[in-house]
């Protein structure tokens, strides 16, 4: 009755196509990205000798340390099924008052200038929790659409921003704050880049290492089955905006440093950057997808296009262009995998 | 009995020794199948035994890596999916082929509309279809726009569609899994029509019951293997389940003699808008299984959710531990020591694209087991989750395959890993054995039968009769948003169940007379 199965293994073909199914699970597993980044190494190396030199690596980690701490908040909201828009404006935001508050202690105590760097990281990190929970209550107790949410904040922020700043430029910074956060070196390390290595550390602990990392994943791929295993989704929503304006917000003050004045249109290209580096880096727009490592690898792909772009004497118009080509490339890439 | 020469002179479809790998997974080894005018076939095998994969391979959305396929008698390399459709090759699966925004009448004749000239008779299908549908005794609005029909109604207009067309083969996944008794039985009547109108049918079940109504043969893979193929007459159920399983099996249904103790979970008189609850009253003590049965709409699954803080209530009260305080919402429950394992795995439960180990230890990392001050406590997670994929028997093995990625049945039972990964005092199952092939609800059956001489309560709501007669001490029955029946001991029958669902009066039949 039962028929006996007389076909053997060796009846199934092997060999080539085997491997390059292998090959392509491989690639699948690791992302295209890394070969982006070495691709992009290669390009520009070629096209200009002087991309590889010491001095342009010190130059672009210089230039890339500003985009990861904002990609790697925009990285929170995107795992949590949102993203940020308002993150430029915040860091012009943070700029402006940070460095008015920097000059009034610098005016009151002139013999301690550390005192007012300190105020104005104090005024930082309260800029970021006070647009970050406006950002939250939208979007995680309102429950509005992000892009609107954010979109919005932006209008309010960069208002703010005009009013605090009348549209001038704040001079006259503290000197260690420009000559220490802005252009210091620790040997042949930029100290923003020493600042920056443990924010990154701290939030891979965060998503990848907490419960709280979990409740974000979770959170961003299926809210419903969020709220089901008991998940306060309105807090996670909230904690992952406000960490996002509160990474957008150093990252302001950091700039500040380097642009050595409270600038008010600080920033302007860094929501467009942000995202385009984490989806680049992994993160899905759908939420629930995202890793840390990922996000540093977009944000150095991001930085070195640019950067090689420069060296190729490339317009800013053209780069703009290319830009937003790659986002959109990113994107339809993102919607590939995942189908 | 059926000769192994492929294929038969009355063939629409066969494959004959196929093989299918993905990367270093084998799918299908060595397997055939013929799909024969006017024959059912039933197709059986456990989760990720290879079903989809063979279906895909007739339907052209995969290529075999060895082996052949014949439509029609005729060899056939490299199958496109636009071929087998025109060769009348159809599979009725989970997404359908309907036009959302078009009527019944409209989606019955998509593709082979009558014309007079260049115009529709639009007329003449309408009416052809109604009639169609008189004949079948089908209560299906054919002027309603089919994005407004339930997915079992969609499903149903999806096989329909195949009546009066040129007969070729069709091939249903598990099509009753979501209908109702009278649904199945409308089903089961199209699907005998569409066998005297001599198209081929595959059915893809999980459900003995239905082999007995209408299998012609049987195919049963195992592994990527086909371990059986017989024709239904004459064939022992224990037989049956034996190949299924791959071992013979003394019981079905476990043991389920428990002393019950207080009453954990009481609902008194709830009523919800929300949730078409118009007075459900119920209670299940620890140590004890409690079935919940009633007809799809009636109301069931909603009473879970209402226990659960799903669903905000407009009478009634809930009580946990002789405790009556207000459930505000899942976290409460939660707190409270109930568990809910929802219906809807895709939309309720399961993190999709997240791997399967963080889905199933989400429960997990909300004790001190696994997770310290908030910091995860990985290897720990990582074993008990290897342990419990293990105990399940879930397909692939690998616990960082995304939830997505795996079939149905495998998806549900990363949800069952889930809810028995966390000891709690009261479980909530929605439909824990849908799509679940028969050795991995046997161990769901034997691991709620743990829990529950451990002293947990349990309320199993299911569609499944006769899992809600063998397993459970006491049975509640819904209709139209009450519960309309207790059912304890000897009356815990298919029948009474049916009969209480229906609101037909109770056994012993009364005469004819009192009925008029």
């Amino acid at each position: 009755m039962t028929s006996s199965n007389s076909g053997s293994e060796a009846a199934r073909p092997k060999g080539l196509s085997r491997s390059i199914s292998e090959a392509s699970a491989w690639l699948a597993r690791i992302g295209s990205l890394p070969i982006l980044v070495a691709l992009a190494i290669i390009v520009f190396a070629w096209g200009n000798p002087r991309f590889l030199s010491e001095d342009n690596i010190i130059n672009v980690s210089q230039q890339g340390v500003y985009l990861l701490i904002v990609a790697l908040g925009q990285m929170l909201v995107l795992i949590a099924g949102g993203f940020d828009l308002s993150v430029g404006a915040n860091m012009a935001l943070t700029s402006i008052i940070s460095a008015k508050v920097m000059v009034a202690l610098l005016a009151a105590f002139p013999h301690a200038p550390w005192l007012a760097v300190a105020a104005g990281f104090v005024a930082t990190l309260g800029i970021g929790i006070a647009t970050g929970a406006l950002n939250a209550f939208g979007v995680g107790v309102l429950r509005i659409n992000p892009f609107i949410v954010t979109l919005a904040t932006t209008s309010i922020f960069q208002g703010a921003t005009l009013i605090a700043s009348e549209g001038t430029q704040v001079d006259g910074l503290p000197e260690p704050f420009i000559d220490t956060l802005g252009s210091g070196f620790v040997g042949n390390v930029p100290i923003v880049l020493l600042i920056t290595i443990p924010i990154v550390l701290l939030i891979y602990l965060l998503v990848s290492w907490t419960r709280f990392g979990r409740n974000l994943y979770v959170t961003g791929s299926n809210p419903r089955a969020a709220l089901i295993v008991g998940v306060s989704v309105t807090l996670t929503l909230a904690v992952a905006y406000t960490l996002c304006t509160i990474l957008a917000a150093i990252a302001g003050y950091l700039l500040t440093a380097r642009v050595s004045s409270g600038e008010p249109l600080l920033g302007g290209e860094f929501p467009l950057r942000s995202i385009t580096a984490a989806v680049i880096g992994g993160c899905s727009l759908r939420g629930g997808q995202g890793t840390v490592g990922g996000v540093v690898l977009g944000v150095i792909f991001v930085t070195i296009l640019a950067n090689g772009m420069d060296m190729l004497r490339l317009g800013s118009s053209i780069q703009m262009v290319i830009l937003g080509v790659v986002l959109m490339f990113a994107v339809v890439m993102d919607r590939y995998k995942t189908s | 009995m059926t000769p192994d020469e492929l294929p038969a002179p009355d063939s629409v479809i066969a494959l004959s020794g196929v093989w299918k790998s993905y990367g270093s997974l084998s799918v299908l080894k060595d397997v055939s199948i013929d799909l024969r005018q006017g024959q059912v076939h039933m197709l059986l095998g456990e989760n990720g035994a290879g079903k989809s994969t063979l279906v895909g391979l007739m339907v052209g959305a995969y290529a075999a890596d060895a082996g052949s396929l014949y439509l029609r008698g005729k060899k056939i390399a490299g199958l496109k999916p636009a071929e087998a459709r025109r060769a009348g090759i159809n599979a009725v699966m989970q997404d359908f082929s309907l036009a959302p925004s078009m009527t019944v009448a409209e989606n019955y004749f998509l593709g082979r509309e009558e014309t007079r000239g260049v115009l529709l008779r639009k007329r003449e299908m309408r009416s052809h279809v109604a009639s169609v549908f008189a004949d079948l005794n089908i209560r299906l609005n054919i002027d309603a726009r089919v994005e407004t029909l339930s997915r079992p109604e969609q499903q149903l207009l999806e096989i329909l569609r195949a009546l009066g067309g040129k007969p070729g083969a069709i091939i249903l996944d598990e099509p009753t899994a979501t209908l109702t008794h009278e649904e199945t039985e409308l089903l089961f009547t199209i699907v005998r029509r569409l066998r005297s109108e001599s198209w081929a049918i595959l059915y893809i079940t999980h459900r003995f019951e239905e082999v007995r109504a209408l299998g012609d043969c049987i195919t049963v893979l195992r592994d990527g293997r086909r371990v059986a193929h017989y024709l239904v007459e004459g064939l022992s159920d224990e037989r049956l389940i034996q190949d299924m399983v791959g071992r013979p099996l003394e019981s079905f249904y476990p043991d389920i003699t428990t002393a019950p103790g207080d009453a954990a979970l009481s609902l008194v008189g709830i009523a919800s808008r929300e949730g078409g609850l118009r007075e459900a009253s119920l209670h299940v003590r620890s140590g004890e299984i409690v079935g919940l049965g009633g007809l799809i709409g009636s109301g069931k699954g909603h009473v879970g959710q209402a226990a659960f803080g799903l669903l905000s209530l407009d009478a009634g009260h809930v009580e946990v531990f002789g405790e009556q305080r207000a459930i505000s919402g899942p976290r409460e429950a939660l707190a409270r020591g109930i568990v809910y394992l929802p219906q809807d795995r895709r939309g309720e439960a399961l993190a999709l694209n997240r791997p399967a180990h963080e889905n199933i230890s989400l429960e997990m990392i909300r004790t001190p087991a696994g997770a310290t001050r908030g910091f995860l406590r990985k290897r720990r997670l990582r074993g008990e989750v290897q342990r419990l994929m293990q105990i399940l028997d879930v397909r692939p093995s690998s616990s960082a395959t995304e939830a997505q990625r795996f079939s149905g049945g495998n998806q549900q039972k990363l949800v069952v890993a889930r809810a028995l990964s966390r000891p709690r005092r009261i479980y909530i199952f929605c439909e824990p054995t849908a799509g679940i092939d028969v050795g991995t609800r046997l161990e769901l059956y034997r691991q709620l039968v743990t829990l529950c001489r451990e002293g947990a309560a349990i309320l199993l709501i299911t569609s499944d009769l006769q899992e809600l007669v063998h397993l459970s001490h006491r049975i509640y029955v819904m209709r139209e948003g009450r519960t309309v029946g207790e059912l304890c001991g000897e009356a815990r029958t298919e029948e009474e169940v049916t009969r209480l669902s229906f609101g037909l009066p109770s056994a012993p039949p009364q005469p004819r007379e009192a009925l008029l």
